[in-house]
């Protein structure tokens, strides 16, 4: 080991790691203050619990138990039973991965498509530009229900994959206007310039130079589309637009909600509702995080 | 003279581009539906079409005009809009005109209120967080809030009809009058307390932080300085100088809020079984009620269409600083924000 030397060049060899000073690492509660944990472990206990719904479920989830129909929570079925007589708590955990693809797929859809359109609107000549914007001006002056509702009636019989299609295809009109936004704001700095003179192809420049910049100012929603998926699919299927019944999700199990209305089942509406919400809230709570906290001066008042 | 006129222009401006953007919408519709796998002679006449001789059908096909090509569909329809003739609405077997008209005026009743409620609430609540920033009354309305504005509306219209029309048994669960009392206007107001309530819980905060935020970058101006040494107090500061200032933003904010506003209220009309033109949109949409569908998304347009332009104008004439690159990026700042 050579001997420590302030003033001259060290001499490191195989081991040199041994050499650099120990650095103060901040210990762990400082590195994990201001972070959301409690959300990310709400959600991974949410996000386990689905993926082993099989070994959690203590009936199957789409047996309808006739004898047993609108049975309040019980020792044999945990969250009691719905109107069909089949076992809430089972599926609610077989429910989750339905729910939580359509939110994670609308996301993957609308954020592709949203990028994309930004990406060529901003990096388009003027007129090209106007026109994209004003397409989804015209678009977007349509509620994003309504449209859905346009595109459901177009479809027959719905599945986890064309709902999510649906909610991912009306979804990206804000983030195409953010990514443009922020796309014409880094077109013409020297790199990109550069990089088109060594004639990169507009997909190489996407991928390589303009999404790694405006990653972090999208990141909030992009997040948060995932909780806006989720909400849509259940709206639609409590509406009876979205999944039929037997494909069992989150929704489609609040679907039975106005019968339980009815007979006043309060654990038909409640317990899967709230499984959901506190899905959606965990999610926005992580991606509130991401957002970038804007440095506030002191107040004048 | 010369402002007369530039007025005029503006004014024509503003037509031809309402004129441009309702016939895209309508071509953009129209496409759309026509294009659809459902049959609509199939909807129109029910299990009869399966009874029908050819000539029976060929004859219903022409009466709906569903045998022509699709652009002269088109055309034959654009012609008919402009008398007032929507088309059948293949579900009631009237015309579609007939069955939007009376509900009309029940769902701009219900959003109407809801949307001024919204923003009335909004900025109180806004200006009663700023002034006490950081404190934990600020902090816990914003976390309720927060929460408040993720739950799906109709998962909250559920649970409250659960508690207030099913188990206490304080308010009717549904519709927007008791039968035979349309014109009382205590029983409607009672029938509009529940998805009212749904409306502002589900959008209130999403305007309040908004506006919150806004008060708080105003309070960081070098005027409010001036202001506090004139002797003013916080009060009138707020209401004299920041309030008017913010007042372009807020304008701006409810003209692009028309469509979030409206989604809630056909979600809260469904929920709610409130005879409106949203509730009728669901239903039109489950039974491929084509006409019907494309008269209430152009309805839904034109008003979103022209509740924008009005607060752009509105904009211009109070703040003449607004010019169309300022509401650019204005647009892109508050999304960024939302």
């Amino acid at each position: 080991m050579a001997e420590k030397n302030e003033d001259q060049f060290l001499m490191v060899h195989a081991n040199y790691k041994l050499h650099i000073p120990k650095q103060n690492q901040p210990s762990m509660w400082k590195r994990l203050k201001g972070k959301p944990i409690l959300s990310m472990i709400v959600l991974v206990i949410i996000l386990l619990c689905c993926l082993f719904a099989g070994h959690l479920a203590n009936h199957t989830p789409s047996s309808f138990y006739l004898k047993n129909l609108n049975e309040p929570p019980n020792s044999e079925f945990f969250f009691g039973t719905d109107s069909l007589g089949r076992d809430i708590y089972s599926m609610i955990w077989y429910g989750g991965r339905a729910s939580i693809t359509i939110g994670i797929l609308g996301m993957v859809i609308s954020t592709v498509i949203g990028v994309t359109y930004g990406c060529i609107s901003g990096t388009a000549n003027g007129k090209v530009d106007a026109v994209m914007m004003r397409a989804v001006e015209i678009v977007s002056s349509i509620p994003s229900l309504l449209l859905i509702l346009l595109f459901v009636s177009l479809m027959g019989k719905q599945d986890i994959f064309k709902i999510s299609l649906v909610i991912g295809v009306t979804g990206w009109f804000a983030l195409a206007r953010i990514v443009r936004s922020e796309v014409k704001q880094i077109r013409n700095s020297e790199y990109v310039v550069a990089a088109r003179c060594m004639g990169a192809k507009f997909p190489h420049l996407m991928v390589k130079h303009l999404i790694p910049n405006f990653v972090s100012a999208i990141l909030f929603i992009v997040i948060s589309s995932i909780s806006t998926s989720m909400t849509m699919e259940s709206t639609l299927s409590f509406l009876g637009l979205g999944l039929p019944v037997d494909v069992i999700s989150w929704g489609s199990m609040l679907s039975l909600a106005n019968r339980a209305l009815l007979s006043n089942t309060w654990w038909v509406i409640i317990i899967p509702g709230l499984i959901l919400v506190i899905t959606l809230l965990v999610i926005t709570d992580i991606g509130n995080y991401f957002r970038k906290e804007t440095n506030r001066k002191a107040s004048n008042l | 003279m010369q402002r007369k006129t530039r007025v005029i222009q503006k004014i024509l401006k503003k037509v031809a581009g309402f004129v441009i953007a309702m016939v895209c919408l309508s071509i953009i519709v129209f496409y759309f539906s026509r294009l659809a796998p459902g049959d609509p002679l199939q909807s129109f006449y029910g299990d009869a079409v399966e009874s029908m001789s050819t000539q029976e059908l060929l004859a219903a096909k022409e009466r709906l005009g569903l045998d022509d090509p699709i652009h002269i569909q088109y055309a034959k329809w654009i012609s008919n809009t402009f008398h007032g003739d929507f088309g059948m609405s293949l579900k009631y077997k009237i015309p579609a005109m007939e069955v939007v008209s009376p509900l009309i005026g029940n769902t701009l009743i219900l959003g109407g209120i809801s949307y001024l409620v919204v923003f009335f609430l909004a900025i109180f609540l806004a200006i009663c967080c700023a002034l006490n920033e950081d404190s934990l009354f600020d902090r816990i309305i914003c976390k309720v809030g927060t929460a408040a504005y993720y739950i799906p509306t109709f998962w909250l219209g559920v649970v409250l009809v659960l508690v207030f029309s099913i188990n206490l048994n304080w308010l009717p669960s549904s519709g927007a009058y008791d039968f035979g009392k349309s014109g009382d206007v205590l029983n409607r107001l009672q029938h509009l307390v529940l998805p009212l309530a749904v409306m502002v819980l589900s959008h209130l905060w999403y305007y309040a932080y908004m506006f919150r935020n806004k008060l708080l970058d105003e309070f960081r101006r070098d005027y409010i300085l001036l202001a506090k040494t004139k002797g003013l107090a916080k009060v009138e500061i707020i209401f004299k100088h920041c309030l008017r200032n913010i007042a372009p933003t807020i304008i701006s904010i409810m003209a692009i809020s028309t469509t979030h506003i409206v989604s809630g209220t056909y979600i809260a009309e469904a929920v709610f079984n409130y005879p409106g033109i949203g509730a009728l949109s669901v239903e039109s949409a489950k039974y491929h009620d084509y006409n019907l569908l494309l008269l209430l998304v152009l309805i839904t347009g034109a008003l979103v269409i022209i509740s924008s332009m009005i607060a752009q104008s509105i904009n211009e004439v109070i703040d003449p600083r607004m010019k169309e690159l300022e509401a650019v990026t204005w647009r892109k700042r508050t999304k960024t924000s939302s």
